[in-house]
């Protein structure tokens, strides 16, 4: 197993950092998937996370100037490594003005990631900083948990408002309960919900506007389009998962949508240039 | 005592006090000769100038807000009312204002360390940017690093030895050339591991002012000193280093110990040798050692070979078993740009903080 990768652009360097920083705030752990063309990070649902999963990729070419690598064998050219993000995060914030930065995987201890970086300095000599981030090799065996999950056979699929908005509005409310109530109908309107003994806060959004995956990406097509416009579909989840999410999205996505299976689960989908990222809250009752 | 700040002084010692307060919890007071200090009065009283022991958390909310200080505070004055066992700070502002701040002291002899950084064998001098670059790298959690000096090549590594997750850990490593230093002496190789908390706080003033700040140090085990200094002040940190369990000196004993947590926590919960020295003239490197704020919560090991300390004479080598020796110590020396007689070698005022004082026979100098 080989990996070498080099990045040169000052720009593509700061890309790069932003995605690990957004994925080292969603969770503590997950897993890195590197493939000839792409790098997933990857958190599967499990009960310690509260059935919460994640899919981010990228496209290698976005980033990386030099990139290769030799999976586990000719038939699986992959290689799976479980890793804390917040780790990788910090070791490349230190070198944002490199010339250079180059992410290998290596063995010192135990496997690791080694982000070796070379920094300009006054006098002639470059100064050389190493990070060696340990890593777990993630055998063949366990792959399957870690494929990129199917799109759900969504009721509703709606743009989400300005992340900020969202934001300062989970953020209240979280204050006051635990779960929130996230619907939405197929007439671009969204409703925020919380309810407790005390007090019930609602914050409505309109004219949202729905993607038009109706046509074609729904599964059997049917439901979604008999579907009343103005009925809504609902999702209660707990507050402090869609308060992670938010809180890690440093940067205004291209588009933002989320689409949700009626008390089933909230999908959400953020598009950037340079990446993709879903995240999966499963809904409570 | 009577002491007056003027202007940029006062953001100065204010900084100052900041970088004192990454250090320790509690600050010494004591004014020497130079400067404004009227010795008429000191005559009248008994004692001779007061040294005072105050309490970090009390003084630090002064000098908080360096930038309003900067804006509003024209003068200010710092006196101490032993009747009281007050120290008065007032600062004199703008449109008339007094603010008076009473704070209660103790007063106590502070531990003077000493420090022959002229001995040193390796010397480091470069910008203080230059050393604040390379301490970016590491966390602010980082414990503790390790400085290697090997002769074409300095590096700077974190140290995670001794945790149970060591393993796990991510390792972070740099070297620079000689070239990027103002001064470079390598006298011998050394690898010294010291903590990174207490550096911090200097580097931070250090950069503030813009000064080149000089590393001495030597053998592991032995202190390494980071000092800055311009025209009206100087600043020292004395920190203690791991000693190098690998290296074996004629004096250490011959069986192998077992050394299970390495810490500078470790290293400093140990008996401190003090020396008495009667000149002014230091030969010998007290082998004090720290126990910094760490708040790694290892246990404290005695490996035997460090109770070798080199005690010499009719010292003070203190019982085996201290629960907790802090040295940590900060020299600094405030002249004023006024007096220009040199006549007599000023004695570095000190503010030190060593705690546990009835445990330790202290010795007046070192």
């Amino acid at each position: 197993m080989k990996f070498r990768g080099k990045i040169i652009d000052i720009a593509c360097l700061n890309h790069f950092t932003r995605v690990v920083t957004t994925i080292s705030k969603l969770t503590k752990m997950c897993v890195l998937r590197l493939t000839p063309d792409n790098l997933f990070f990857v958190l599967s649902g499990k009960v310690a996370n509260g059935g919460v999963s994640m899919w981010c990729e990228l496209s290698q070419a976005n980033f990386f100037d030099e990139y290769q690598m030799e999976g586990v064998s000719s038939e699986d050219n992959e290689i799976c490594l479980e890793v804390t993000p917040e780790n990788l995060s910090r070791a490349l914030k230190t070198v944002q003005n490199a010339k250079a930065v180059k992410v290998k995987l290596t063995k010192k201890h135990c496997p690791c990631l080694t982000i070796a970086a070379e920094l300009p300095t006054l006098s002639s000599v470059s100064r050389v900083v190493t990070h060696d981030v340990p890593v777990d090799v993630i055998p063949r065996r366990l792959w399957h948990e870690f494929k990129e999950p199917s799109m759900p056979d969504f009721d509703v699929s709606i743009y989400l408002p300005p992340l900020k908005t969202m934001k300062n509005i989970v953020d209240r409310m979280k204050n006051l309960s635990n779960f929130l109530v996230i619907e939405a109908n197929l007439n671009g309107e969204m409703n925020l919900k919380i309810e407790t003994d005390l007090v019930s806060v609602t914050t409505h959004f309109r004219d949202l506007g729905n993607p038009p995956w109706g046509d074609d990406a729904s599964q059997d097509g049917g439901p979604s389009q008999s579907r009343d416009p103005e009925s809504m579909v609902e999702a209660r989840v707990d507050i402090r998962r869609l308060q992670q999410f938010l809180v890690g999205q440093q940067v205004n996505p291209s588009k933002a949508m989320c689409n949700i299976v009626h008390q089933s689960v909230l999908h959400l989908i953020l598009l950037h240039e340079d990446m993709s990222l879903q995240y999966f809250i499963p809904a409570v009752a | 005592m009577n002491c007056v700040l003027e202007g940029n002084s006062i953001k100065a010692f204010g900084k100052a006090i900041h970088a004192l307060s990454r250090v320790g919890d509690e600050l010494w007071l004591d004014p020497t000769v130079k400067g404004q200090y009227n010795l008429d009065s000191v005559r009248e009283q008994d004692s001779g100038p007061i040294k005072c022991k105050l309490v970090m958390k009390c003084v630090l909310p002064l000098f908080r807000c360096s930038t309003s200080i900067e804006h509003s505070v024209k003068r200010c004055q710092i006196s101490v009312s032993t009747g009281s066992d007050q120290v008065i700070v007032q600062f004199f502002c703008r449109h008339g204002i007094t603010k008076t701040y009473n704070v209660r002291f103790l007063e106590s002899e502070a531990l003077q360390a000493v420090f022959a950084s002229h001995l040193c064998p390796n010397v480091l001098k470069s910008p203080a940017r230059l050393l604040g670059d390379m301490v970016m790298h590491f966390h602010a959690s980082q414990e503790e690093v390790t400085l290697s000096m090997s002769a074409p090549k300095v590096s700077l590594r974190n140290y995670n030895e001794g945790r149970n997750d060591h393993m796990k850990m991510m390792h972070t490593e740099m070297s620079l050339h000689p070239d990027e230093f103002d001064y470079f002496q390598a006298g011998m190789d050394s690898d010294i591991t010291f903590c990174l908390k207490e550096l911090r706080g200097l580097l931070c003033f250090a950069e503030s002012h813009c000064l080149p700040v000089s590393v001495h140090f030597g053998t592991p085990g032995k202190p390494v000193c980071f000092s800055v200094e311009d025209m009206v002040l100087e600043a020292t940190v004395v920190l203690a280093t791991l000693a190098d369990f690998e290296s074996r000196g004629p004096s250490q004993p011959t069986e192998t110990p077992a050394p299970t947590t390495h810490s500078c926590a470790d290293a400093a919960a140990l008996p401190v040798g003090i020396h008495e020295t009667q000149s002014n003239n230091l030969q010998v490197l007290p082998d004090v050692t720290e126990l910094v704020e760490s708040s790694q919560g290892s246990p404290i090991t005695y490996p035997p070979v460090l109770m070798q300390l080199q005690c010499q004479g009719d010292s003070a080598c203190a019982g085996m078993t201290p629960p907790s020796s802090m040295i940590c110590s900060l020299l600094f020396e405030a002249m004023s740009s006024e007096s220009g007689d040199d006549d007599d070698a000023p004695r570095l005022p000190v503010l030190a903080y060593f705690s546990d004082e009835e445990d330790y026979p202290r010795s007046p100098s070192l």
